[in-house]
């Protein structure tokens, strides 16, 4: 043991005098990056050790705040331990800065022999958030569209585009999914009745109740961040608008819109649930708008592009959306605060239904190509994308757990 | 004059003055969610059998509108004389577009099509009782392939007749 540690700190000796000038690799294909040393992760006992290590790996250099390097080469070090106890698992983890020998955390995490990976997502988020002072996105879940079985279903996956499940077997046309707060509750719209119906979904116990059936159109439903409404899109006064909904008592309680010549669609809640953005054609062509959530004037928000559509209110305040400019349709983003718009993608394809991760800086969108929609990560600082889900068939929009 | 008496027309003059006052406020809920301008959609009806040789013919748009152009109109004469002689006869106005655009935003012009075509109806004397509007966005294409010419078919409004 004593031997263990005399290397370990001979090791963190040349790696801070090794790495003094190389603690931020800077290229102009990636974001900025620390350079983080993973060697000292021990695994005890045998059996999913790879496979958490692996994932560790994989998720430490998704997050986008690191580059994984070789032995005693990194700013930051991890050590640490995974060992089974019985029928779990135990992670032991510290990560220190190289150079200064700062800690940033030390932590013990306990989970079922089974959930190696859900573990290793979770001792990311820490490091993550120990490291940068920023939320991880890799202990979270994503739900979308697939149409694999012919049908359009709803199914989820992980952040890493792993652990994919069919969660609905409605042989129909399912839609526009998006999570409640923690992931609790889910809410989609499907035909299985015949007409576009909202459904509301309890994750814990699978329980469906439809929620939304009025004459007409009943779409875009998208849950409040304290849980207690949803903003959705009926036809039923003649016109699709945009109302508000009590889930508890089930009851409409406000109307926002009143545009008997124009149709609105997707409403997204701001982070404080003050404010809802949506999609309105009342100049002509779709646009996107910002109205109080108790009513009163409405502000046009989007003035370039020829069509800009499938807002989403991020947790940072920012306003993710999709805009067709010189043809193609590009994820840009807006600041309400700063009131300055960018552009992110670059048209190499048409991307659409963007979404924000629970990190304020990753993206999930759809990416067409030829027709062909599949699932992509962007990445606000500049990683290039990577491919989220290989399903099979087209899969489209996406929608992440938001905290 | 007793006590009691006063003291009973006092509370009956202060129940007059708190009704009169409540039929000059108004309602707060409903008022904020209607619109003038509204015709609402009829209540869902059973569907009945689908009536397979109505041969009505759909109503096509153009890109991101919803407004029938004249062209269009004899269509929607001929599905109103036809509902007209067949009575007992429900229709779902199914309203499409192409698949060029934002999912929901689609779903949401398709339905507008659909109430579009429902006004032009109503205009021509059929009962709203009768009609329904359903939107498929873009998931249901007439023309599966991907150029103008299928864009062109499935930006519709199609008659889906029930007995």
């Amino acid at each position: 043991m004593y031997r263990v540690r005399l290397l370990f700190a001979a090791a963190l000796l040349l790696s801070s005098l090794l790495l003094c000038h190389s603690q931020v690799v800077v290229s102009k294909t990636s974001a900025e990056k620390l350079t983080l040393d993973l060697s000292g992760f021990t695994t005890g006992s045998r059996g999913m050790a790879p496979l958490f290590v692996k994932t560790l790996k994989a998720d430490l250099a998704r997050s986008g705040w690191f580059e994984i390097v070789a032995r005693g080469q990194g700013a930051i070090t991890v050590v640490g331990s995974y060992e089974h106890v019985g029928k779990n698992l135990e992670v032991n983890c510290s990560t220190y800065n190289a150079v200064t020998k700062r800690k940033y955390m030390t932590e013990s995490f306990w989970g079922a022999a089974s959930e190696a990976r859900r573990l290793a997502h979770e001792v990311s988020d820490a490091i993550v958030e120990a490291v940068t002072g920023r939320k991880g996105m890799s202990d979270s879940k994503l739900v979308f569209i697939g149409n694999r079985t012919r049908h359009k279903e709803v199914y989820t996956c992980d952040a890493d585009g792993m652990n994919v499940k069919q969660m609905t077997h409605d042989r129909s046309i399912c839609m526009s999914p998006s999570w409640g707060p923690s992931g609790n509750r889910l809410v989609y719209t499907s035909f299985r009745a015949q007409f576009p119906d909202v459904y509301l979904v309890d994750m814990k116990t699978f329980k469906r109740e439809r929620i939304a059936r009025f004459p007409g159109l009943n779409n875009c439903a998208d849950i409040s961040p304290d849980g207690r409404f949803i903003a959705l899109t009926l036809s039923k006064d003649g016109n699709p608008e945009i109302y508000i909904m009590d889930l508890r008592s089930r009851k409409l309680t406000r109307r926002l819109t009143k545009t008997p010549n124009a149709s609105e669609s997707s409403p997204s809640w701001s982070p404080d649930g003050k404010q809802i953005v949506f999609v309105s054609d009342t100049a002509g062509s779709p646009h996107l708008y910002i109205v109080s959530v108790k009513g009163g004037a409405r502000k046009r928000i989007t003035y370039t592009g020829s069509e800009n559509v499938e807002p989403d209110w991020g947790p940072d305040g920012r306003i993710l959306y999709s805009s067709k400019r010189l043809g193609r349709y590009e994820i840009c983003i807006y600041d309400p605060q700063r009131g300055d718009d960018s552009q992110l993608t670059k048209g190499d394809a048409d991307y659409e239904d963007p979404c924000w991760a629970p990190d304020g800086r990753h993206i999930a969108c759809a990416r067409l190509i030829r027709y062909q929609s599949s699932l992509y990560l962007l990445d606000t600082m500049g990683d290039a994308p990577v491919r989220l889900v290989n399903l099979g068939g087209d899969v489209h929009s996406p929608s992440w757990i938001s905290n | 004059m007793s006590l009691g008496t006063k003291y009973l027309i006092g509370l009956g003059c202060v129940l007059v003055l708190l009704s009169a006052a409540g039929c000059r406020t108004p309602t707060v809920g409903p008022d904020d969610m209607l619109d003038p301008r509204d015709i609402p959609i009829g209540h869902r009806f059973e569907n009945g059998t689908r009536v397979k040789d109505a041969n009505l013919v759909p109503v096509l748009f153009a890109y991101d509108s919803y407004s029938v152009s004249p062209a269009e109109r004899h269509k929607l004469v001929v599905a109103s004389e036809y509902l007209r002689s067949n009575r007992a006869m429900t229709v779902v106005l199914e309203g499409n577009c192409d698949e060029r655009g934002s999912r929901e935003y689609n779903m949401s012009l398709g339905e507008r099509r659909a109430i579009a075509v429902r006004n032009y109806l109503l205009g021509l004397g059929v009962p709203n009782s009768r009609m329904q509007t359903k939107s498929y966005g873009e998931e249901m294409p007439a023309d599966t392939r991907h150029n103008e010419q299928a864009w062109r078919k499935n930006r519709r409004v199609a008659f889906a007749v029930y007995e």
